[in-house]
């Protein structure tokens, strides 16, 4: 379908707007032009429920500023894209810049689509925020110096959490590890960290199996013979797609998480998909940026989770918050120049007041460093299946600030990982 | 021991499917000499109503244990729309292969926009339909009950196809069709309906395939494609139109593949790929197929 392949939906109601009350800046800056947002989401196959997640929010943050008075008296506008392949993605994100003129662009979820997309972010000189994607080559930042791309936190940091929780709560039980991850960067890197962390824990473990399906593989008996076989005490999966859900439901069936504990520190993307007939307890679970259930939400938090949870009948996962920051973050940095300099800001006085301000997102306090890449707050814990949902939620809440789990700017992150001080 | 058990029934479940995929393909080829790119289509069509039949199902009240035949039922339902399709490839047959190719790839690529706009573009589950079943022992080797009903199922379908093709009148007239259409036309044959009935069954092979899957796996938009590249890996192991090529291939591709997942993982798609090619290279009809001049 054409719509949602190249739709542009114009969705948030400017309309009414006017009559909404003045923002802080009206007075002096107010303009019936909408700010316009491009926005960038996959909204089809292996990540297809991932960027609807993020567009729920977007839209929710949108018009929740625009009945508060936009963007510095500004109402705001989005425009949708999707995010495919790197050629297509690129083609897209050319086409919002230069012919639908948004002030700037937010999304993109796959690192391998975010690479291709920033260089071009840089030579249009066009402001882009990321929801999930990074400028990271493996572990090494591409683009330290970057001018116009906003980067969200990097890939490992929920795979560092989900290590120094594995040790933090099973420590010395684990002897006999087996991984099953994702074969890309994103699965080989989690792997090596969450092994680089029990090694420098002290924990005596022997890998005893290591499985490698493809993203999107969907019959993973095989794999799960193998993990048997290799009897594990501790399964380490940082598998984040539809896939990992078939992994759960097949692996149970074939006992194979008798006797294992696991971590599964991206398992928050597939939250819905995770029903309680086929999840054992105790996992380490990883919520990222956004645990829906959080006991001291704060009430931005809570009253989006209510509304979601109503409107959608599912919980939201953690890429709803990667939308809602990067869309609070713009609107903080604008606001901030604007209340600078009297006037709607320019594109560069934007860029400049973004890192400096501390933004409230859904999942709490965040922020972009200097080097524009994001620090927000991640949550994991052990699971329960003890609750009224249908599918897991946390006994035990942790929650770490980005600056625990990610390289500092500059820093190798192999280096940092064994000089870290680490909160574990 | 149970090593190798647990190895060998992920192999043959994974073969299970795959062969009622290029069974289908087979069957098509051998009768209408048309390389049926559009059957991953048929079994992500499969997939996807066979999770709208389970839910109907449940929305009715039926029990859980019903989840096999309804998908069988849903599968078969939904394979009907080989009969139209087979319509639209009428105007292709007696034109280039290539013609038949786009075709039928033009089609898998118009399913897929179909499947989202119906289904929506992300991955669908049946959450708890593959424990309805619970499991089994089998050589002292814990295995979901649902993995082995699947086996059972495609291996009754591919003798209930055989007994079909060699045993009845109407699999003869099929099988002189497929070895001469002018002949059996002279005969009276009316190549028409065998050709729709023959395409029908090929695309209800796939459509069950699918919907047999789906409680252990997931619907996704993207199945339609990944399947076709196994599926033609298996006929190219097999033979071009040979069903007990179809058989011979799904089964070697699904054990290399467990041998390799087992093994050496990194070569889970290298392992079937270096079989095709030798295949290629050392017997380019496959092991069941016939030369072509």
């Amino acid at each position: 379908m054409n719509l949602n392949r190249r739709s542009v939906l114009r969705g948030i109601g400017a309309a009414g707007l006017s009559a909404s009350m003045p923002g802080v800046f009206a007075p002096a800056i107010a303009q019936s032009k909408p700010v316009r947002i491009g926005i960038l989401a996959p909204r089809s196959g292996a990540m297809g429920t991932v960027g609807e997640c993020g567009i729920r929010a977007v839209q929710w943050a949108a018009d929740r500023m625009n009945k508060d008075g936009g963007i510095a008296g500004r109402p705001v506008e989005l425009v949708f894209e999707e995010e495919t392949s790197p050629k297509d993605t690129i083609e897209r994100f050319r086409r919002l810049v230069l012919q639908e003129k948004v002030d700037c662009v937010q999304g993109l979820i796959s690192t391998g689509v975010s690479m291709g997309v920033a260089p071009v972010a840089e030579e249009e000189q066009a402001l882009l925020i990321m929801w999930d994607g990074t400028t990271q080559d493996g572990v090494k930042e591409a683009m330290p110096d970057a001018r116009y791309v906003f980067r969200s936190t990097d890939n490992e940091c929920e795979a560092v959490m989900s290590s120094l929780l594995s040790v933090k709560y099973f420590g010395n039980k684990i002897k006999r590890v087996a991984g099953i991850n994702p074969d890309y960067s994103y699965g080989r890197n989690n792997w090596e960290a969450f092994r680089q962390i029990l090694t420098r824990a002290g924990v005596q473990y022997e890998v005893v199996a290591e499985q490698w399906p493809k993203v999107g593989t969907m019959d993973l008996t095989s794999h799960i013979a193998a993990l048997k076989a290799a009897k594990p005490d501790f399964i380490f999966s940082s598998m984040l797609f539809a896939d990992l859900p078939v992994f759960m439901k097949q692996g149970s069936a074939a006992g194979l998480f008798e006797g294992v504990n696991l971590a599964l520190p991206a398992a928050g993307w597939q939250l819905n998909q995770l029903k309680k007939s086929f999840m054992p307890e105790n996992i380490v679970f990883g919520h990222n940026t956004l645990y829906f259930a959080l006991p001291d939400a704060s009430p931005l938090q809570k009253a989006f989770v209510e509304d979601y949870m109503e409107r959608y009948q599912q919980a939201p996962h953690w890429e709803a918050d990667r939308a809602y920051f990067a869309l609070a973050a713009y609107k903080a940095g604008t606001e901030a120049a604007a209340k600078a300099t009297g006037r709607w800001p320019k594109l560069d006085e934007i860029i400049d007041a973004i890192p400096r301000q501390e933004v409230q997102s859904l999942g709490g306090p965040g922020r972009f460093r200097a080097d524009k890449i994001a620090e927000q707050v991640f949550y994991q814990g052990l699971s329960t299946n003890d609750n009224a949902y249908d599918f897991p939620t946390l006994r035990t809440v942790n929650a770490y600030t980005a600056d625990q789990l990610q390289k500092p700017p500059g820093m190798d992150f192999w280096e940092w990982l064994k000089t870290a001080k680490l909160p574990v | 021991m149970s090593m190798y058990v647990d190895m060998i029934l992920g192999g043959v479940f994974h073969a299970a499917v795959v062969f009622l995929v290029a069974a289908g393909l087979q069957l098509v080829f051998g009768v209408q000499k048309i390389v049926n790119l559009a059957c991953g289509s048929f079994y992500a069509l499969g997939a996807y109503f066979g999770i709208t039949a389970v839910a109907g199902a449940a929305a009715m009240g039926l029990p859980s244990v019903v989840v096999l035949p309804v998908l069988l039922a849903a599968g078969l339902a939904i394979g009907l729309i080989g009969l139209p399709v087979e319509r639209l490839l009428r105007t292709v047959y007696r034109r280039d292969e290539s013609h038949q190719l786009l075709l039928t790839f033009g089609l898998l690529l118009v399913f897929q926009d179909v499947m989202r706009f119906l289904w929506g573009p992300t991955p669908l589950t049946l959450d708890n339909a593959y424990l309805a079943y619970g499991t089994a022992e089998f050589a002292g080797v814990r295995v979901p009950t649902y993995n082995l009903l699947v086996i059972a199922a495609s291996i009754a379908i591919a003798a209930g196809l055989g007994l079909f093709l060699q045993r009845t009148r109407t699999g003869r007239i099929i099988r002189a069709t497929a070895e001469n259409r002018e002949m059996s036309e002279g005969l009276g044959v009316n190549s028409n309906r065998v050709f729709a009935a023959v395409f029908t069954v090929g695309c209800m092979l796939g459509t069950v395939g699918g919907a047999l899957v789906v409680p252990a796996s997931a619907a996704s938009l993207e199945m339609s494609v990944e399947l076709v590249v196994e599926a033609f890996a298996v006929v190219v192991i097999g033979g071009l139109g040979s069903m007990r090529g179809a058989m011979a291939g799904a089964l070697i591709v699904g054990l290399i593949r467990a041998v390799a997942i087992m093994v050496l993982p990194e070569a889970e798609i290298l392992s079937i790929y270096v079989v095709v090619i030798a295949v290629l290279i050392l017997r380019p009809a496959g092991l069941f197929g016939k030369a072509m001049a």
